[in-house]
């Protein structure tokens, strides 16, 4: 666009998009915004450790592993949270935590995404052959156990190394928690990829798909410039939605030792702590279980009020 | 009815689809939605096509710029054959012959501007961006009674004969030869209902317009078309200028809608043909004359052979599929 017409454009009146109405709605519920605040405390906090980590900087909140007292001391004035079996803070082992299963929360949604859209839109508009081999393909990898698939990702990854020198990439070696978001971005595109199949079918048969066809709109224009911005607010919501089951299942892998070693995460905390409660230390554990109860419940309120903000025709009145 | 002047000539053509079943997807029948369809249409006139739900109409006029492929027969525009033109000419017919839809509430994109909507053929088609499509766009908004400054609106800002006028405004923007109408109309109130009516007669005039107008309602069609068409079960039963075809009915299933139009003068009511019996299954359709189940004139060579639309008794022009009609 030329500046003469940026201009023009801008004395007529906007109109109300479908995403501003949604977004309008969202505003009005104010648990949902006390919950997007509390995920936004979570998002900073892990922005700010990569950016001192990055930089070096020498923030006494991020040193989780300096001894700041002796073994298994209570909470107090001195160490919030008290102190593990090392005499390292607690506090600073959850705040840092929040890193590990953020990133893979992200990068695992990230995946799965990336390979759920895309086939399940290209399966319900082409339907035929194409999306009976895409359907096949997920309704095989959904039958098995999911725990049990991520698992044996996680174990088959482990230790490998990708080979990205042709891309002038370098080798990626796969390990803490490069495979445990592989492992679950590669298991859980399942259910997004059925989602967008279903509403592109419904989509697809509608007239302004066969007007975009009728004056000679391509398969990828109709795919990415009609179809996908219509089922695209159910992509935001299940990434929201998801998000708090992709923690879970980083939880589960560090607590049953696949995950992140050298490093602490939640379920590496709680992996450690589960011997240290019957003795009376019940300080890890409650921190950890609290840091992701609360991200957990807000994600979880969150998401709902997107999806009614979003979605209206499917509130339940 | 071949002429030099026809814009678009369509000859036998024959859309089915087929049905299939189980877990080898074999073919087990045909649905024979259009079957056998001629007729042309001359430049600047408008062609009516009517006939009652499920015969058809709208898999013509689909079938006529190849969104459903057809089975048999020739779409002859311009003298370019549509359906075997390749994807160039494919491409360029697409210019010439735009569609405008029935439901103005499924037929614009949710997610996209007025503009967007509007300004995406000539995108698509001729590559023009920035404010010469703006302006472009802005100009026929204004042409068809929508005030320019819509242009940023989204479509679930607007009522449904707004709406249609941007279907209207989208459909003609490529400055098309060809306006394939898919009742345009009764999706919308009787007021509006009119205004679009006298829109698209009005444009008719400023663009020299050919339309194909697809309706079920006979009141609208009489008003607004030159040739009429009256369609049963995917064929022409009968085919004739409009005036002749209103004052002189000769296929009985035109009688029997022709009866059912709704008069406001006492004097013209007339005596009103009831209907009797079911439309047949398109699955299995009778091997007569698909009318005859229903037909008060039914004799023995009806429901055995199938009677070929030809000109009858005289009338100029009028044409009829009856073994009845002399």
């Amino acid at each position: 666009m030329n500046e003469q017409d940026v201009k023009h454009n801008k004395e007529l009146p906007k109109g109300r998009s479908l995403w501003g109405d949604g977004l309008r709605r969202l505003r009005k519920h104010k648990l949902a915004m006390v919950s997007l605040g509390i995920i936004a405390v979570y998002l900073l906090l892990t922005g700010f450790i990569y950016i001192a980590e990055l930089f070096d900087c020498q923030f006494e909140l991020i040193k989780w592993d300096a001894k700041v007292g002796s073994e298994y001391e209570p909470p107090g004035a001195e160490n919030v949270f008290g102190t593990d079996f090392l005499g390292r803070s607690v506090l600073r082992k959850t705040l840092y935590g929040a890193k590990v299963s953020i990133t893979v929360a992200f990068w695992a949604s990230v995946i799965s995404l990336v390979i759920g859209v895309p086939l399940g839109a290209i399966a319900g508009y082409f339907r035929g052959v194409i999306d009976e081999i895409i359907v096949w393909l997920y309704t095989t990898l959904s039958s098995i156990p999911y725990i049990l698939l991520i698992l044996a990702f996680a174990l088959v990854l482990k230790g490998k190394t990708i080979n990205l020198e042709w891309a002038g990439l370098g080798t990626i070696e796969l390990a803490g928690i490069t495979t445990v978001y592989l492992a679950i971005g590669l298991t859980s595109w399942v259910g997004i990829c059925r989602l967008i199949r279903g509403e592109v079918v419904k989509h697809k048969e509608r007239d302004y798909i066969l007007a975009a066809k009728s004056y000679g709109c391509s398969n990828s224009r109709i795919i990415f410039k009609h179809l996908i911005p219509n089922v695209f607010h159910l992509v935001i919501i299940s990434f929201s939605l998801r998000f708090v089951s992709f923690i879970q299942a980083e939880v589960i892998l560090s607590f049953l030792g696949l995950g992140e070693k050298n490093r602490p995460s939640w379920g590496a905390m709680i992996d450690a702590a589960r011997l240290d409660l019957p003795k009376g230390y019940w300080w890890e554990m409650t921190a950890a279980t609290a840091a992701i109860f609360f991200i957990s419940l807000a994600l979880n309120i969150f998401g709902d009020a997107l999806r009614d903000a979003l979605d209206p025709k499917l509130r339940v009145q | 009815m071949v002429n030099a002047n026809n814009l678009l000539a369509v000859s036998n053509l024959k859309t089915y689809f087929a049905i299939k079943k189980g877990l080898l997807r074999r073919t087990v029948g045909y649905v024979k939605a259009v079957d056998g369809i001629s007729f042309s249409i001359e430049k600047g006139q408008t062609l009516g096509l009517v006939g009652e739900s499920g015969c058809g109409k709208t898999t013509v006029a689909r079938s006529i710029i190849r969104l459903v492929p057809a089975t048999a027969g020739q779409v002859i525009f311009e003298q370019t054959n549509v359906l075997s033109a390749d994807r160039k000419r494919l491409g360029k017919l697409r210019r010439d012959i735009s569609l405008i839809f029935q439901d103005p509430f499924s037929s614009l994109n949710p997610r996209m501007t007025v503009g967007n909507i509007v300004g995406e053929p000539l995108k698509v088609q001729k590559g023009l961006a920035g404010s010469e499509l703006t302006e472009k766009v802005a100009a026929l908004l204004s042409k068809v009674g929508l005030s320019p400054d819509h242009i940023n609106s989204y479509p679930h800002e607007f009522s449904g004969g707004q709406r249609q006028r941007i279907g209207v405004a989208r459909a003609l923007v490529l400055e098309p030869k060809l306006v394939i109408c898919d009742e345009p109309v009764s999706a919308l109130d009787v007021s509006i209902q009119s205004q679009i009516l006298n829109l698209l007669k009005d444009l008719q005039e400023d663009f020299g317009l050919t339309y194909l107008f697809i309706a079920h309602d006979l009141a609208v069609v009489e008003f607004f078309c030159d040739v009429v068409a009256v369609m049963y079960m995917g064929r022409i039963v009968e085919l004739a200028a409009a005036e002749e075809l209103y004052e002189n009915p000769l296929h009985p299933y035109t009688r029997i809608l022709m009866s059912a139009i709704p008069r406001v003068e006492p004097t013209l009511r007339g005596q009103r043909i009831p209907s009797a019996g079911e439309v047949p299954s398109a699955l299995n359709p009778p091997s007569g004359c698909a009318f005859a189940q229903r037909c008060p004139l039914v004799e023995q060579v009806c429901l055995k052979q199938m009677p070929i639309l030809e000109e009858k008794g005289g009338y100029k022009e009028h044409f009829v599929a009856c073994w009845k009609c002399q």
